[in-house]
């Protein structure tokens, strides 16, 4: 089943014509309206007119969250605030989120593109979607949103958390698809059947699942609890949000929207582009973005991409799931975070030691953030209720600032490892 | 007014033992120790023979410690004996922080260290000093005990 299909199976040659075309519209306007690209470009000599083929793409400058930051909040977007119809922002790499903004066309881009990925998920004008995924500044909630109502389907906005009401309207409304992190789909399973609620009894036939890394083992393991199909999801707000790759029937890697996006795969150390198949890091070009089309975006995720036709019908490339990250960018729970994002709030704080290390786990299928601290003399007391406020204090400012739930613990001085690099401030103990 | 140290140490084994060696290497005698634990760190808080000497060496060790004031009060090691001294304080509407006892050595009175805030620290020596029941100890006179 196809969404759209006359762009879904376009013939490659036909579909990169469409992209080549559209490559140099998008180029021409981030050159004449962004001074950002502009200057990037004529940094490296480059004028518009020099793509003049796909293969040009590789000579264009990178864009990275840094640059998103570096113009925070609007100063990559292409039209005027009047025409952008919604913002949305994630996780920075310090205090200040990475912000987007869509006019009406990107929102029924993405709408278009949510719809087709929900069809690939097997979903249709009958389905009854419970969307759990948080509705907010966090793009997959309203993503899935709009794409489930351009579909025509029944969606059901209850946002993330509330176990036992989730389990309620699953029950009650007759959901048959579910969209939600895996982790937290892995949690539902496990409360449904600590309730004694047969999973046979539910009318729920499809998940769709992603925002954060998750492995064939735990899509056995939901499939088999749910019993129903699992499919991986792909997207990051600074491209568009979900609906940027979608898994099709066959489960075998995501395909691409390539009349929307152009996919590459980089070194990360040597920026030149891989040949398909072979593992790096995922860049991504925006061909039709309008809000703030961004050039060569480097997402950080590592992944390969799939070149050999799907047996589903679609021509689109797809990318292998993801294989982990070139940053230190951590995912808990849905939410992206920086270690850099806790090191500015301990800064903030003051007087405590800027040495910390953080420690992911797995407890039953929700992920824990432990932020291990070293005290410092200054902040020393004798009394045990100021150090837990001390505490507190931490914990109050990592919640408010990344919205994230943690675990502050004081340790001694000089007892975390000092590294020159950044790797042992993580310490990450889920097994996914 | 008696000098105790403070240590903050995480809690999971081979810490707190850490520390007594320390002391222990540099010859350094504890006279008195009170441990106060929360989730996943504690305080350990000591009067040592020499206090000084004791700092240096667990400083060096980059162990985090503070010296905070204490009040020593010795008081006839019978019942009530205890009751006199808190009631004098309540009396007085101060509170009390956190108590512990010291065992002497030398004679058969009790002794009870006393931490109270430090703005009301003065006050609770003059109140203390005002009960007969009670005989606040200076340093020397504590660690002869």
């Amino acid at each position: 089943m196809y969404w759209n299909k006359s762009y879904e199976c376009m013939p490659r040659e036909k579909l990169q014509e469409l992209q080549l075309e559209r490559l140099k519209r998008m180029v021409n306007r981030i050159y004449h309206d962004v001074p950002f690209y502009r200057n990037k470009f004529q940094e490296k000599g480059l004028m518009p007119e020099d793509v003049r083929s796909l293969d040009d793409l590789k000579k264009l400058p990178f864009t990275t969250k840094v640059d998103l930051r570096d113009n925070y909040p609007y100063g990559l977007f292409t039209v005027p605030l009047e025409q952008i119809v919604r913002i949305h922002a994630s996780s920075g790499t310090t205090g200040k989120p990475t912000v987007v903004g869509y006019t009406r066309n990107d929102i029924a881009m993405w709408s278009e593109l949510m719809a087709r990925c929900l069809v690939a998920a097997g979903a249709g004008p009958h389905s009854v979607i419970q969307n759990a995924y948080g509705y907010g500044l966090f793009t997959g909630g309203l993503g899935v949103h709009y794409g489930a109502e351009r579909l025509g389907a029944s969606i059901i906005p209850i946002s993330g958390g509330n176990t036992a009401k989730q389990i309620m309207i699953m029950q009650d409304f007759g959901s048959t698809v579910l969209t939600c992190t895996p982790s937290y789909a892995i949690y539902l399973s496990e409360v449904l059947a600590e309730s004694g609620i047969d999973p046979e009894t539910l009318k729920i036939k499809a998940g769709i699942f992603g925002a954060e890394p998750w492995s064939e083992n735990i899509r056995r393991d939901i499939e088999k609890k749910l019993k129903i199909k699992a499919y991986d999801i792909y997207g990051l707000s600074e491209i568009m949000g979900p609906g940027v790759a979608i898994e099709c029937e066959c489960q075998e890697g995501l395909h691409v929207w390539e009349d929307h996006f152009i996919p590459e795969i980089i070194d990360p150390n040597t920026l030149e582009v891989l040949p398909y198949g072979e593992q790096g890091e995922l860049v991504i070009t925006t061909i039709t973005k309008e809000g703030i089309p961004i050039l060569r975006y480097r997402t950080r995720d590592i992944t390969r991409i799939i070149a050999e036709p799907c047996s589903c019908g679609r021509t689109h490339l797809r990318i292998n799931r993801l294989q982990g990250r070139s940053d230190d960018m951590l995912i808990i729970r849905g939410v992206n975070v920086f270690p850099t994002q806790i090191e500015s709030v301990l800064l903030e704080i003051g007087e405590v030691e800027p040495h910390y290390q953080l420690v992911v786990r797995r407890d039953g299928s929700l992920d824990t953030l432990e932020v291990k601290v070293e005290l410092s003399e200054a902040l020393f007391s004798d009394r045990i209720s100021n150090l837990e406020n001390l505490e507190k204090r931490i914990r109050d400012r990592i919640q408010s600032t990344i919205g994230v739930s943690t675990k502050v613990a004081l340790v001694e001085p000089k007892s975390l490892p000092r590294s020159e690099g950044k790797s042992q401030r993580v310490v990450d103990l889920r097994k996914i | 007014m008696i000098r105790q140290v403070s240590i903050f140490i995480e809690n999971h084994e081979g810490r707190l033992n850490h520390i007594l060696k320390i002391l222990a290497e540099n010859k350094i005698n504890i006279r008195s120790l009170n441990i106060a634990d929360a989730t996943d760190f504690g305080i350990v808080r000591l009067i040592l023979q020499e206090t000084e000497k004791g700092i240096e060496v667990l400083k060096k060790n980059d162990i985090i410690t503070t010296v905070t004031p204490v009040l020593a009060a010795e008081i006839s090691d019978d019942p009530g004996g205890l009751s006199t001294l808190v009631n004098a304080l309540t009396e007085a509407n101060i509170n009390i922080i956190y108590a512990y006892s010291f065992l002497p050595k030398k004679t058969d009175n009790a002794i009870i260290i006393i931490r109270v805030d430090d703005e009301v620290q003065q006050k609770a020596i003059e109140t203390l000093e005002k009960v007969a029941a009670v005989n606040l100890l200076d340093r020397e006179t504590l660690l002869l005990k």
